[in-house]
């Protein structure tokens, strides 16, 4: 049964702001699985089960939008091929299947929810949930493997750098605009690697990536346009590395930034982790725990709620967005039986 | 119930709290090893899951 659900999905392409097809076929599939389900007014798909005034709600949060690049649909020896499936349909559909599956304990609601936009950033979707439910526990869907919880992902911040003078022979010893772009650069690496030291982990590290460069003149102005990323640890927010880069710019330079989200870590010790951990042992599988260097709807929605939230779901994440995105059915199988065992076992 | 365990890594006997839960993660006091409650009765500790990084999403 869930097998045909990912499968039917994922033949759904949903890239972002494109997901009203997919959201109607969720929510028609959890209707007739036993949910109360609608599309909500920014177009997420919603299915709760359960008593609706129950005093406890677990929110099963994925996103059914994906990257863009259609991947024709197959299943080869177990193996679904698609995008979307291991980014972020498994997880989500695992979570639909092991709610409809599972026996919902007395004094709980469970809801599902396949968040739109959430691969652009708007997040529209989760920004939505984030203001209209107050969960007392949150599994975010993204692949994590069946038998790994994922604890944290970093934050994320894009600033534009903007350099603009009057140009000047190239003979003249003033450097050229796209020079001092260079300049900029180099001194936010030496600033991250500076930052860096005594940081071993990947999560803990200042991580800047040189998106784009390019230079224009109109014979009269030259300028260098930059688009820089950052992956930010824990201890580092938006706005102070920001204010840290901000020293490198060159007088009369513009910085813009945006896409800012701080990074967020879950504690290990809550009921969640517990009762997950206990769920993985269940399918006689050994947990782990994974720290991500990307962003997830956890980074909107863990700041807001303060419930304990990790992210779970079928699948390896390396093959998020690439052309090769495939899920193994089995493992896909085990995700569920993972998470009915949880949702039939819940504790707070 | 017995709240005495030995730690996997190093053999230290461990006295663990009377509320202790399955799932519940505690380092051992003599080796700073995580480890992980998987059974209330019998009382016994695992190696608490590794921690590992990964990219994505």
């Amino acid at each position: 049964m869930s097998a045909e659900l990912i499968t039917e999905l994922v033949k759904r392409y949903s890239p972002s702001e494109q997901e009203s097809d997919a959201v109607r076929y969720l929510v028609d599939w959890m209707t007739k699985n036993g949910f109360e389900a609608s599309v909500d007014t920014v177009g997420n798909a919603v299915g709760w089960r359960g008593a609706p005034d129950a005093p406890y709600t677990l929110m099963l949060l994925g996103h059914i939008d994906t990257v863009r690049g259609e991947i024709p649909v197959r299943v080869e020896d177990g193996i679904l091929y698609g995008r979307g499936s291991v980014d972020a349909k498994g997880p989500l559909c695992a979570f639909a299947a092991a709610a409809a599956q599972a026996v919902i304990p007395e004094g709980w609601r469970v809801i599902v929810a396949g968040a739109v936009e959430e691969e652009v950033t708007s997040s529209k979707g989760a920004r939505h949930i984030a203001k209209t439910y107050t969960p007392d526990l949150c599994i975010i869907g993204e692949p994590s493997s069946a038998d790994r919880i994922t604890l944290g992902y970093k934050g994320r911040l894009i600033v534009e750098y903007t350099y603009t003078r009057t140009v000047s022979h190239t003979a003249h010893p003033e450097p050229s605009a796209g020079a001092m772009g260079v300049e900029f650069w180099k001194s936010v690496q030496d600033w991250a690697a500076h930052e860096n030291e005594n940081h071993e982990r990947y999560f803990d590290q200042i991580m800047p990536t040189l998106q784009s460069i390019n230079t224009s003149s109109d014979g009269f102005n030259e300028a260098v346009t930059m688009m820089v990323g950052f992956r930010l640890p824990p201890r580092q927010g938006p706005e102070e590395v920001v204010a840290a880069v901000s020293r490198f710019a060159a007088p009369n330079s513009e910085l813009r930034a945006y896409g800012a989200e701080k990074a967020f870590q879950s504690d290990k010790n809550t009921p969640l982790v517990r009762n997950m951990l206990a769920a993985i042992r269940a399918q006689g599988e050994r947990p782990g725990f994974v720290y991500k260097t990307g962003t997830s709807d956890m980074n909107i929605v863990g700041a807001v709620w303060g419930c304990p939230i990790i992210a779970y779901g079928p699948g390896d994440s390396r093959l998020d967005h690439t052309p090769n995105e495939h899920l193994s059915l089995a493992e896909y199988e085990q995700a569920v039986a993972v998470l009915r065992h949880f949702i039939e076992h819940l504790s707070y | 119930m017995s709240h005495s365990v030995e730690c996997i890594e190093c053999g230290a006997s461990l006295s663990l709290p009377d509320n202790v839960m399955q799932g519940e993660i505690l380092p051992c006091s003599d080796c700073g090893a995580e480890l992980e409650v998987i059974s209330l009765n019998p009382l016994t500790v695992d190696l608490a899951p590794m921690e590992m990084e990964d990219w994505g999403e």
